[in-house]
């Protein structure tokens, strides 16, 4: 069944319902994702363990947002890493020069995010493919070159110095361990949470009908460059909040969150967990962080050992992670039900 | 082609998959271990393109750790080093800090990092309150820079302020002896290499007033040809050049270099040339380039110095690099304050540590001070000379002055606003 035919086939008369249910239930998910990743440090002590969910946050919220480029529209972007950065330094900047609170540096960082996400959309959304691929992510080496050469106001490849200042509001002191992880995990619930929305909405079903035919697309009247722009800014600010949380993770931004080696992370989480199901990303996330810590404990030669992952993905399995587990699930159901 | 899966599948066996993932890796986590040795955490390098400055700093930190341990160890508790690669990446070195403190339980952090990376770990240490010795950050703004001060952290490392004095002045002595007064100058384009020519050039012009610069070059790091860098300063005609590109970029630039017999047409001044990393990988070291000292076993010239470079050459088969003797002083300044406060405890390592003098192979005078005030290492051997083509490499190292050093240093902290 292609992308079109189940799309046709779910066009019918309870779809509407269905959509609304299916809402219910995401949100629902949400909540209860969101109560048990909260009450996790009710039940361990493990800093490490809370240092890890915050890092996913991070990486998930950021190789999310990519997935809704690649595997909803795609457009394989080879740059998103520079709002990952942009996130990063905007947020830190404007609170170690500005001092304001933590959320009017939260928005004013989107706010920045969307306008340059706009005005570098505008031109990359034209292109196709290895062309789109290849301007992104000369626009993130040009971000990137930026932070290393206006050292004057971005502290150059040494990075934001003297910690990110994180004063408390509304009873919230990201200072403290704690609330910074549950502040994350707030973060990256609503981030998944709209981002769901985005994809199962009508416009997130345009996004499929224009990576699946964009010809096609555009002669039923869609305005095909609105809608790639559109989805561009949209990601760009889901892989900004991911810097941010990043930035307050470590207390800094660092031109290295900029850099192309970051955007490749993305794609290698999204080769790990999968594109094809919304949750990839993020069990590629998981998986990326935990082969890496576990392998960087054990020895120095980790890029031998997640080469070898890779490629047993890449070549073995020849999809994601989720991609394989959601297939070999419906197979099993179709042959053992006899639908 | 792309498909969208039934929702209800994938997100159930995510669930159970993360879940069980968490399971997993949480009860090792859960345990601790508790022991009678002191862990000690250390980050560093050990994967990339500067993971052999990362190796030798971790080989001279067990060199050390092994004579601390067969002494009694740390206020009688036996040493144990838990070393993890940061790859060079600011976040993962954070990340790798925390997860020394918060899951190995290493009571004690050197950090082996460079540039970014010492200031994320420096962030760490704040957070954590874990003491730190930063053992490779040269950057002067990481403990001259008050917003940068902590009680907890302190800096092996040399600075780089220190060595733009003593270049300056030694540069500008052969300056006016020679008659060099057009200089050009050749350095890689990023923090390091922006700062420390601008400072360089700024004592230079100090202590010469009549110098001019009249070329300046800024080749990327890691930057493979030279010879539009080259061909530009021939074109230049200066007198002078200085350069602080540094291993790599400054063994492929002298090779470079030496085909249009550069060498023979002007002084050069490289300061990070006279470190065995790149005096041994150099195919025709050219004679008489002025280079600051690094790690030479010939200086200072003392019995200790030549014997803990021919015991680290002995038992690691290679000679040590400048991230060796800043990592090895690290854990002798931590052994002699552990010994004063009679304890292994951090907050009272740091309190001991403060002011703290010791007897050193690598001190001007035998000794090394860990200045109380700004938390940084001084009094270590600093000097120039120039380089022969066979070892000793450079036989005679000129040592800088360190009331000099003091008195430009306190000058250079008021013009920054620091003091």
């Amino acid at each position: 069944m292609t992308e079109l035919e189940a799309g046709r086939a779910r066009t019918l008369a309870p779809v509407q319902s269905g959509a609304a249910l299916h809402r219910y239930r995401d949100v629902l998910i949400a909540l209860i994702a969101f109560a048990v990743l909260a009450s996790l440090p009710l039940f361990t002590s493990s800093k490490a363990l809370l240092d890890f969910v915050i890092r996913c946050s991070a990486y998930g919220l950021f190789a999310t947002s990519l997935n809704l480029l690649v595997g909803y529209t795609g457009l394989t972007s080879f740059g998103h890493g520079m709002f990952f950065g942009l996130g990063a330094y905007s947020f830190g900047l404007i609170m170690q020069k500005l001092g304001v609170p933590i959320p009017v540096a939260f928005i004013a960082t989107l706010a920045i995010t969307a306008l340059v996400a706009a005005v570098i959309g505008a031109i990359c959304v034209r292109l196709k493919e290895i062309y789109f691929a290849f301007v992104t992510l000369a626009f993130q080496m040009l971000i990137h070159s930026t932070i290393l050469s206006w050292a004057s106001f971005t502290g150059g490849d040494q990075g934001l110095r003297g910690g990110i200042p994180r004063p408390a509001f509304l009873g919230i002191n990201l200072a403290n361990h704690i609330h910074l992880y549950v502040a994350s995990c707030a973060l990256l619930i609503l981030g998944l949470l709209a981002m769901r929305q985005i994809a199962q909405s009508p416009f997130g079903y345009t996004l499929r009908m224009i990576r699946d035919n964009a010809a096609r697309a555009s002669f039923l009247g869609i305005d095909v460059w609105r809608a790639k722009l559109t989805v561009f800014v949209l990601a760009a600010l889901f892989a900004s909040m991911g810097g941010m949380v990043m930035a307050l993770f470590v207390s800094g931004a660092y031109p290295e969150f900029a850099y192309w080696t970051i955007s490749g992370e993305a794609i290698f989480i999204n080769m790990l967990g999968g594109v094809s199901t919304f949750l990839g990303p993020m069990v590629g996330t998981v998986l990326l962080l935990l082969l890496n810590d576990t392998v960087t404990r054990f020895t120095e030669y980790h890029g031998i050992v997640l080469g070898i992952v890779i490629l047993f993905f890449a070549l073995g399995l020849r999809k994601g992670l989720l991609d394989f587990v959601a297939e070999w699930y419906a197979h099993r159901r179709e042959t053992g039900e006899g639908r | 082609m792309m498909r969208t899966r039934m929702p209800g599948i994938s997100r159930r066996s995510t669930l159970a998959l993360m879940g069980a993932g968490a399971m997993t890796f949480a009860a090792p986590w859960v345990a601790r271990a508790q022991a009678k040795t002191i862990k000690i955490g250390m980050p560093t390098i050990l994967s990339g393109r500067v993971a052999q400055l990362g190796t030798s700093s971790r080989n001279a930190v067990m060199l050390e750790v092994e004579k601390v341990n067969a002494a009694g160890g740390l206020a009688g508790r036996q040493i144990e080093m838990v070393i993890r690669d940061s790859k060079g990446q600011p976040q993962e070195a954070a990340r790798v800090a925390r997860e020394l403190v918060n899951t190995d339980g290493c009571e004690l952090m050197i950090d082996a990092e460079a540039s970014s990376g010492a200031f994320a770990v420096h962030e760490v240490a704040r957070d954590l309150g874990v003491f730190c010795i930063h053992t490779n950050s040269e950057t002067s703004a990481l403990t001259a820079d008050p917003k940068q001060h902590i009680p907890n952290a302190f800096r092996t490392a040399r600075q780089g302020v220190h060595d733009s004095i003593v270049g300056g002045s030694y540069a500008a002595a052969i300056a006016k002896a020679k008659g060099l007064k057009k200089w050009a100058t050749c350095s890689p384009d990023y923090a390091y290499g922006r700062d420390t020519t601008a400072e360089f050039t700024l004592y230079l012009k100090r202590f010469a007033p009549d110098v001019e610069i009249i070329s300046e070059s800024w080749p990327k790091l890691f930057q493979p040809d030279y010879t539009e860098v080259v061909t530009k300063i021939l074109q230049a005609k200066p007198q002078a050049l200085y350069s602080c590109l540094w291993g790599g970029d400054l063994t492929s630039y002298i090779d470079q270099a030496n085909i249009y017999a550069m060498f023979g047409q002007m002084e050069v001044f490289a300061v990070n040339m006279a470190d065995y990393t790149a005096l041994t990988v150099v195919k025709n070291l050219p004679k008489g380039i002025h280079s600051g000292n690094r790690y030479i076993k010939t200086f200072p010239t003392t019995p200790e110095n030549a014997a803990w470079g021919d015991a680290y050459k002995a038992k690691y088969n290679e000679y040590p690099t400048n991230w060796s003797w800043e990592n090895a002083t690290a854990i002798m300044l931590m052994a002699e304050a552990a010994k004063k406060a009679n304890s292994a405890d951090g907050k009272k390592i740091a309190e001991a540590l403060k002011g703290l003098t010791i007897k050193c192979p690598f001190g001007a005078d035998g000794t090394v001070t860990m200045r109380g005030d700004d938390h940084t290492l001084v009094g270590y051997a600093i000097g120039w000379g120039t380089t022969i083509p066979q070892e000793p490499y450079v036989p005679e190292v000129k040592a800088g002055d360190w009331k000099t050093i003091f008195e430009l240093e306190a000058e250079w902290k008021k013009s920054k606003g620091y003091a």
